[in-house]
């Protein structure tokens, strides 16, 4: 396998100060095991300074660095070049940032919007059980716990819900989740509460079992699978 | 283009501003919410979303002693907190910090925390380095834990809490100078990046939780935005810094990106090799070898590489060795260290069962940060406190740690202080003056710097200095240190801030403008490794993780704290914190061990 590729990258571009959006190309020679987020900063260093994109942790821990690579929503800070070059037999890309919320530079996206269903959805402890008779912890049993641990595992990243069929009127398949997750948990008991989100026209009647979420978590969490579960009234 | 003249936009009046929603700043908010329902918060962060906060890469777990454990007592993680700390943490606040550590497990766990758990389904625990039982006889099992997420969980629930709470965030917003009237902390300056909008937020009480400040290091497990923005603005209001020169480096730090390797691979069994295959640490540490204290088997790593036993990795250039997983049992490479092997396999395209891993020392944490009171109320000198200020986390120094940190302890410490603090502020609160106007003198810092980041003409490039300065601090004011090189980074790091002032921005939006930002994060860097230089050149000895290869052992001439101040670059003034040792003094059960001890494992 080469040490160096050439690679071709267009990039979607926007500038809130003219309100212009365009595609810019660039080229550039790129070793192999470099992340997406690195060829950003080696844009940034050698050739535009004004090139504006997120991250934050930069190892898939966060999920502040999520973008359409092309077409797919991925994580950049974990997309090797060599990855990219098997996985899209191209050494061409485009880049693009996330659909769920608006633009402010670039790839940077406002996230408070998307977040907003997330934080409808209550993801906290509404309601929590009287605690156990001995004053000390909860005592949840690892079976319980392993049957909606997947689900906890969530970074709000948000590939799922830009790659998700459903873009109108829905919750989305992580706030879903995090609505599950609650509802899985055994210390939350305003389970009615969170059923009626659940059930509610934003919620499961707008999922369209696509597995899409599941697809391109890069969790690697079967989001579908609790949804499914949640349509099928299994999860409280 | 010519730059806009700067001003205040407009102005906004929370009871309590935090600055900083990572772990302790939000376990902070929480606690006011609880004890004073209703309170007006706002919160800012850097990030997204304060969710994406650097807590939330925490691996390894928060230690707690839980009182049903029928061996482990709470007085031997005192005392290990102390030894850890090189005999140079704040006796007062180890105890404030550890006594109540379960109780905050629980409040962690009542507010929704997934802990993993025993077959009784109770929190699971697992042990740590430097955790043991019997004042160092055996190993302790006191790590409360999350999977190999423990920081996500903590995360998660303090920011779940908050939003339950009402705290208000704005995000993606940056805290660029604190405001002071009489002496009185009433807010904080505010740019948010989103409409380029300086906003000043009075408050009756501010909190600092900014969190690590490493990244002016060429590998560090820290992420993006930890580059000491805290401390500079700390600095600049002329207050003091603590222990600067307390930087931890982790041994494994993934080369290249730095991402953190955890201890886990070693306890399984991994070797550390240098390019010959030699298994170094045996020669170093026979008995105790790849699994002696962090900081030594940093310091033996850097000798390998610096007598040329190392490796330089092909595509990031860096120097290596080896960490050795390939005689692993295969079981155990798929059920115990499955996550941070997959960090091999993703970021450096290594399979860690059939090839070697390549690992250096990595800047991980700073032991330092702003002092402060017991009660997180940030010191404007050795006695007095300012008032309306308060400071948690990995930001502030109270200082549990000292000068070297136990694992562990970093995610207590947040979630104790940030207690500590809230309760605090809860308290202040009622007859706390009102911050009043915005002060005559508001933007006097900001306003300048960022006009000059504007208008600054020159040949001088961004990347090329923040380049050099992380070579310049990894070799010179790195894992080892002596005076010569000390001297010679103090005068490079002189040369570099004047080179700064000669770059030209491409663009001068003002609007989530990515190169004005760093520019104005390379002053940070810039100004935090500067005091850590002058910090470490004055302490001649060597103490926890600041090892002087011309000072090498614990001088008690050495027995304070640095305290360093710098508001002209350069001209740092040094002075001292002493150190508590109220545990000694109180002279109760085991007292004996709280005193000046060596430190051997
Ligand atoms: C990879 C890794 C693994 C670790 N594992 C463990 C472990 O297992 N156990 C343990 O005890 N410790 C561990 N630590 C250490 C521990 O996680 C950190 O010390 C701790 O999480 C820091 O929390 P914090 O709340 O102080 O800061 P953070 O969580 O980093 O939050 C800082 C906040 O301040 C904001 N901020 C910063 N600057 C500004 C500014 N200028 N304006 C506005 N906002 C600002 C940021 O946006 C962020 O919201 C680990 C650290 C790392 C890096
Ligand atoms: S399964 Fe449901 S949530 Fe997932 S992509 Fe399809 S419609 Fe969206
Ligand atoms: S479910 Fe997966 S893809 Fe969706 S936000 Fe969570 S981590 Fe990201
Ligand atoms: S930057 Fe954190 S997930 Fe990519």
């Amino acid at each position: 396998m080469p040490q160096e590729y050439d690679l071709t990258l267009w990039i979607s571009r926007y500038d809130p100060d003219t309100r212009r959006s365009w595609v810019q190309d660039y080229r550039l020679q790129a070793g192999r095991i470099l992340r997406f987020v690195d060829i950003f900063r080696k844009i940034n260093d050698e050739q535009d300074p004004t090139l504006a994109w997120s991250s934050s942790c930069e190892h898939g821990q966060c999920g502040t660095c999520g973008m359409k690579i092309n077409g797919k929503p991925l994580l950049t800070c974990e997309l090797l070049v060599e990855n990219a070059v098997r996985l899209f037999k191209t050494q061409a890309f485009t880049v693009e940032p996330l659909t769920i919320a608006p633009v402010i530079r670039d790839l940077v996206i406002n996230m408070e919007e998307a977040y907003a269903r997330v934080h409808s959805v209550k993801p906290y402890i509404i309601q929590p059980a009287p605690p156990h008779p001995e004053g000390d912890e909860y005592r949840i049993s690892p079976k319980v716990l392993e049957t909606y641990v997947d689900a906890t595992r969530c970074i709000n990243c948000f590939c799922c819900a830009t790659a998700c069929v459903t873009q109108k009127n829905y919750l989305g398949p992580n706030a879903m989740l995090a609505n599950i997750v609650r509802l899985m948990d055994p210390r939350e008991t305003a389970k009615q509460e969170r059923m009626d989100i659940l059930y509610s026209e934003q919620g499961t009647p707008r999922c369209r079992t696509a597995q899409a979420c599941t697809f391109v978590c890069p969790k690697e969490i079967d989001v579908a699978h609790f949804i499914a579960l949640a349509k099928e009234g299994r999860c409280a | 283009m010519v730059a806009k003249k700067l001003q205040i936009d407009s102005v906004l009046r929370p009871e309590v501003l935090i600055i900083g929603a990572g772990g302790a700043g939000l376990r902070c908010a929480a606690e006011i919410c609880e004890r004073r329902p209703g309170t007006s918060i706002l919160a800012v962060t850097k990030m997204y979303s304060p969710q994406k906060s650097h807590t939330s890469t925490a691996q390894g777990g928060m230690a707690a002693v839980d009182p049903n454990d029928p061996v482990d007592k709470i007085i031997y993680h005192m005392f290990d907190t102390w030894k850890g700390s090189d005999c140079s943490a704040d006796q007062n606040v180890i105890k404030k910090v550890c006594e109540p550590a379960w109780e905050q497990v629980l409040w962690l766990e009542r507010h929704g925390m997934h802990f993993s758990r025993t077959q009784e389904g109770r929190i699971a625990k697992r042990p740590f380095g430097g955790h043991m039982l019997n004042f160092g006889k055996l190993k302790a099992c006191r790590a409360c834990y999350e999977v190999d997420r423990t920081g996500k969980g903590i995360m998660d629930t303090v920011w779940a809490e908050s939003l339950k709470h009402g705290v208000v965030f704005l995000n993606r917003t940056l805290a660029t100078e604190l405001l002071f009237r009489n002496g009185r902390c009433t807010g904080a300056i505010v740019l948010m990046e989103e409409n380029g909008k300086f906003v000043a937020v009075l408050a009756k009480a501010t909190v600092m939780a900014t969190g690590g400040k490493t990244r002016m290091y060429q590998v560090s497990s820290n992420c993006r935005q930890n580059t000491g923005d805290g401390l500079a603005l700390i600095l600049q209001a002329g207050l003091p810094v603590m222990d600067l020169e307390a930087v931890q480096f982790h041994p494994t730090g993934i080369v290249g990106p730095g991402i953190l390797a955890s201890e886990a691979l070693r306890g399984e069994g991994g070797i550390l090799r240098n390019k010959d295959g030699e298994p170094f640490m045996e020669r170093y540490a026979p008995t105790a070898k790849d699994l002696a204290p962090r900081d030594l088997v940093s310091r033996h790593t850097m000798t390998e590489i610096r007598e040329g036993r190392g490796c330089i990795h092909p595509d990031h250039k860096l120097p290596h060795v080896w960490l050795d997983l390939r005689h692993i049992p295969e079981h155990i490479h798929k059920t115990r260290i499955q996550e941070v092997c997959g960090f091999f396999r993703r970021f450096v395209g290594v399979d860690p069962q059939t090839q070697l891993c390549p690992v250096t020392p990595t800047a991980h944490y700073q032991m330092g940060g702003a002092p402060t009171s017991e009660f997180g109320e940030v010191q404007k000198d050795a006695k007095e406190i300012v008032h309306g200020l308060y400071a948690c986390g990995e930001f502030a120094a109270a200082s549990l740690h000292g000068h070297n940190r136990l694992g562990t302890n970093s995610l207590l410490e947040l979630i104790t202080m940030g207690r500590v603090v809230g309760e605090r502020v809860a308290a202040n609160l009622h007859d706390a003056e009102d911050p009043g106007d915005v002060p005559r003198d508001a933007g006097q810092h900001v306003f300048p710097q960022f006009s000059r980041y504007l208008e600054s003409c020159g040949k001088e490039r961004y990347a090329r200095i923040r380049d050099e300065l992380c070579v310049l601090m990894t070799k010179k004011v790195g894992v080892f240190r002596n005076e010569k090189n000390l001297a010679e980074a103090i005068e490079k790091l002189g040369e570099l801030k004047e080179r700064a002032r000669h770059t030209k921005l491409a663009g001068t939006s003002v609007i989530m403008n990515q190169e004005l930002l760093h520019f104005w994060e390379l002053d940070h860097l810039l100004n935090v490794s500067m005091v850590i230089a002058k910090s470490a050149l004055a302490r001649k000895e060597s103490r926890g993780a600041h090892y002087r290869e011309d000072y090498p052992e614990r001088n008690p001439e050495f027995q304070y704290h640095t305290l360093a101040y710098m508001t002209e670059y350069g001209k740092v003034t040094l002075s001292r914190r002493p150190i508590d040792m109220s545990i000694f003094e109180a002279g109760g059960e085991h007292y004996e061990r709280f005193a000046i001890i060596e430190r051997k494992y």
